[in-house]
């Protein structure tokens, strides 16, 4: 059977893994041996990308200047690009809403409609399509470093994503050309990587403090069976937002030009990144920004960092509280604390946890490589090669409609172990009705105005009949990957009726198809452009070389012979300024043939005239 | 009940989750003690039914067939759904004791539906000092903090008469259980317990919510 890979698509960084003689084991870059692909992708003109520290190295070339031209060697003149990270947080997200804060530090197509748009040149990506790059990328890694093609993969996800962000993470994989079998959650993945590592059981809380999005899993560990009891967390809370309240720091004061200015945050956001990852084993650091105009300097200790960071600190305990007490346990209830995620190595944070918990929490495994290893175990239980273990997750937010009045109806708890199901049964308000809207909805509010739209269904067409007469059961199935599917019967024909799907988030199945379509087309014309400039490119240079070479060593050559290769390179000019490949191609192939006792006499005649010069300079 | 083909070899068998000749899950609906292989007794033993539950979960899981077609796939996935399903309600006393009236064909009549009087004066108490706590916001530190303990004092009051009324209710199941002519007043008692519980459980939770609220600010 083919293998199956496990993925780990990061905030900052992202990983790819597989099972190796029944242990998980983490793919390097074939190249670098890197082990973690940096989650930043270029976008350059021509549909270029360059991915990871290819990306980060066009960093400062590229979002120069406020609308996104590029002037700077290496890329085309007058092109334009982006260079984007953490690309996770805006997965699943509507134009209206990416966050004020974060609108100035890309170009976006709108701030509506139902998918946020990166805006590069004339063209718009949206994030499922940028995150494919990054997919795209480790499939490279895992195809050369196990020979296997990559095509079926479990990829994780923040435990507290909703259904559009899932459903974005699927859209990824399947625009990079992967079967995306499963949708596993980062801390459950986590367990997964320490179940198999140490068999541990009993209750077990995973801590996983990411880039971009913190999560906490209780789970019940028995005998290989890994049972999610509660999760809470909140997918835009992670380092992304220690480093940019550092960031703040720096900028304070200064005008809103200047902490607007795409390259100043940037810069500062390195240096920020720096400083923090410093301050976890140092008790001090130096911020140091350098400015075209001016340089910041400023000293920052770990108790400033640790004032700055308490506050999203206090938020990830404020969610384990919750977590524990949907899991009807108390903290003293926990026989083990696992910590996860790049954002746990800051002693503040390590400090907290264990205070809350009471013990001390285990990191014995690589915060960074854990996903990644209980992605490819969960894979590995896909393949039928982990064993007896398995995995009960649950759904992180409520499932529900909006009822009369604008209330959310819940239909399916939040906590509830999936895959699972509801039934709801519909019937007609007036007499003759034709159809029936319903409207589904994620979240804990009251008021569906304060949940998040998920679609809206349309049923029917219906016979008519009088009011109340039509029966409609509706099937809102969470399968696995915590995805909502939603099928409809009608009770007394017992026939499926179609159930007309408006996502209120995300792509369209036709949105996805076309950009499958259009990313197959702009490859092959991509390449076919590139093949044609680069035929004209050796035009030019065999033209040039014999206009030199006429001028210099023309007397070389017969009248006939000159008359010859002169048509031949007329013919060749005309076809350059064409756009037949392969015709310029054939007559460059000929004016090398044309031409080569020509270079033979005019190399015959340069060593000549060396051996003569040096004759004379011996004589001398 | 109608037979139910399996997906994998076809054959036509009585309902039950698996295929008893192939092991492939079957798509059926099944009341939940039969899903769980228990007779429809009130009393559980929640170890062994988290063991079956287990047991159960790790031959149907979707997990088990990621290979296998699409209708072996959804079977398992609906098979999994009502295992899930019919375990978490009979793990719950409570919850448990609705589904069994409700599948002898039994619900809770219309006076369950009020209060039931013996709460009646000690719940209106109790949201008089909810209202207080609230209309206090912003009062004296003190008066505030007493009305605090008055709502925290409730609060235990009501979980200890739950954890009564739990005591209660399994003593109940054990004579269900027993008898094999049930008298008629066992169920009248049984409706009364779970009326009860359902509206000790929401006063403690908007307790609950209060002094979280309160704690928060």
């Amino acid at each position: 059977m083919a293998l199956i890979f496990g993925i780990d698509l990061g905030t900052t960084n992202s990983l790819i893994a597989v099972m190796e003689e029944g242990r998980p084991k983490v793919i390097p870059d074939p190249v670098s041996g890197d082990t973690m692909l940096p989650s930043v992708v270029a976008l350059m003109p021509g549909a270029k990308v360059a991915v990871g520290k290819a990306a980060i190295a066009l960093e400062p070339h590229l979002n120069v200047e406020r609308d996104g031209r590029v002037s700077a060697a290496g890329l085309e003149a007058d092109g334009q690009g982006a260079v984007i990270r953490s690309i996770k947080r805006y997965m699943g997200l509507g134009g209206d809403e990416v966050a004020l804060q974060e609108r100035h530090r890309y170009t976006f197509g709108d701030f509506s409609g139902p998918v946020v748009r990166f805006q590069v040149g004339q063209r718009t990506f949206t994030p499922p399509q940028i995150s494919a790059e990054i997919l795209r990328t480790l499939k490279a890694w895992g195809e050369a470093a196990t020979g296997h093609k990559v095509e079926r993969v479990v990829i994780t996800v923040p435990a507290y994503f909703n259904d559009g962000q899932r459903q974005a993470t699927k859209d990824a994989g399947r625009l990079a050309g992967l079967e995306v079998l499963r949708l596993v959650n980062e801390p459950t993945a986590a367990s997964l990587a320490y179940g198999l590592h140490s068999m541990a059981s009993g209750r077990v809380a995973v801590y996983d403090f990411g880039g971009g999005t913190f999560d906490i899993s209780i789970l019940n560990v028995k005998e290989g069976i890994f049972e999610v009891l509660a999760t809470n967390g909140d997918t835009h809370l992670g380092g992304d937002d220690i480093d940019q309240a550092i960031v703040d720091l720096m900028l304070e004061g200064m005008s809103e030009a200047m902490r607007h200015d795409r390259q100043v945050w940037n810069s500062a956001r390195r240096v920020a990144e720096e400083a923090k990852k410093c301050l976890s084993v140092q008790a001090e650091t130096t911020l140091e920004l350098r400015l075209p105009e001016r340089t910041i300097s400023r000293r920052l200790s770990r108790q400033e960092l640790e004032r700055l960071a308490q506050p999203m600190v206090s938020r990830t305990i404020q969610c384990c509280a919750r977590a524990l007490k949907d899991a009807g346990l108390t903290a003293a209830e926990i026989d083990a604390v696992v910590l996860v995620g790049g954002s746990t190595r800051m002693p503040l944070v390590r400090d907290e946890v264990e205070r809350f918990f009471g013990r001390e929490p285990l990191c014995s495994l690589n915060p960074d490589e854990v996903v990644a290893l209980g992605a490819a175990v969960q894979a590995g239980v896909l393949m039928g090669k982990s064993g007896d273990m398995l995995l009960l997750d649950v759904v992180p937010l409520s499932l529900g409609i909006e009822s009369m009045g604008g209330v959310m109806e819940r239909l399916i708890h939040r906590n509830t172990t999936i895959p699972t199901i509801a039934r709801e049964r519909f019937t007609t308000a007036v007499d003759n009705q034709t159809h029936v809207d319903i409207h589904v909805l994620q979240g804990e509010r009251e008021l569906a105005k304060d949940c998040r739209s998920l679609a809206r269904f349309k049923l029917g067409p219906l016979e008519p009949a009088p009011a109340g007469m039509a029966r409609i059961e509706v099937t809102f199935l969470v399968d696995a990957n915590g995805i909502l599917n939603v099928t409809a019967r009608d009770e007394r024909t017992g026939r499926e009726h179609s159930v007309d799907v408006k996502p209120s988030y995300g792509l369209t199945d036709e949105e996805i198809e076309r950009m499958l379509e259009e990313a197959i087309d702009l490859g092959e014309e991509d390449l076919a452009q590139r093949l044609l400039i680069q035929a004209r490119n050796d035009a030019e240079q065999i033209l040039g070389a014999l206009r030199k070479q006429l001028a210099e060593y023309g007397d070389l050559l017969e009248a006939a012979e000159r008359g010859a290769i002169e048509a031949l390179a007329a013919r060749l000019a005309a076809a350059q300024s064409g756009s037949d490949r392969e015709l310029i191609a054939r007559l460059v192939d000929q004016l090398n043939d044309a031409t080569t006792p020509f270079a033979h006499r005019i190399m015959e005649q340069a060593i000549k005239t060396a051996l003569e010069k040096r004759s004379v300079e011996e004589v001398s | 009940m109608t037979q139910a083909q399996c997906p994998s070899c076809a054959r036509l068998q009585a309902p039950r989750l698996f295929c008893p000749d192939c092991g492939a899950p079957l798509a059926v609906e099944l009341d939940y003690f039969t899903a769980l292989g228990l007779s429809r007794r009130l009393t559980l033993d929640s170890g062994q039914l988290e063991t079956l539950y287990h047991d159960l979960g790790r031959r149907l899981h979707p997990d088990r067939f990621a290979n296998r077609r699409a209708a072996i796939r959804n079977a398992s996935l609906n098979a999994t759904a009502l295992l899930t399903r019919a375990f978490r309600t009979l793990r719950d006393p409570v919850s448990r004791g609705l589904y069994w009236l409700e599948l002898h064909g039994e619900k809770l009549a219309a006076d369950n539906k009020r209060v039931p009087p013996e709460l009646a004066e000690m719940i209106f108490e109790m949201q008089e000092t909810l209202a207080q706590l609230r209309d206090a916001a912003s009062g004296s530190k003190p008066e505030r903090e007493n009305l605090r303990a008055q709502v925290a004092s409730a609060h235990q009051r009501v979980e200890t008469m739950l954890q009564d009324a739990l005591t209660e209710l399994h003593g109940n199941f054990e004579r269900w259980d027993a008898s094999v002519n049930p008298n008629p007043d066992l169920l009248v008692q049984l409706k009364a317990i779970l009326s009860r519980i359902a509206y000790l459980r929401t006063l403690a939770r908007d307790l609950e919510r209060a002094l979280e609220l309160h704690d928060l600010r």
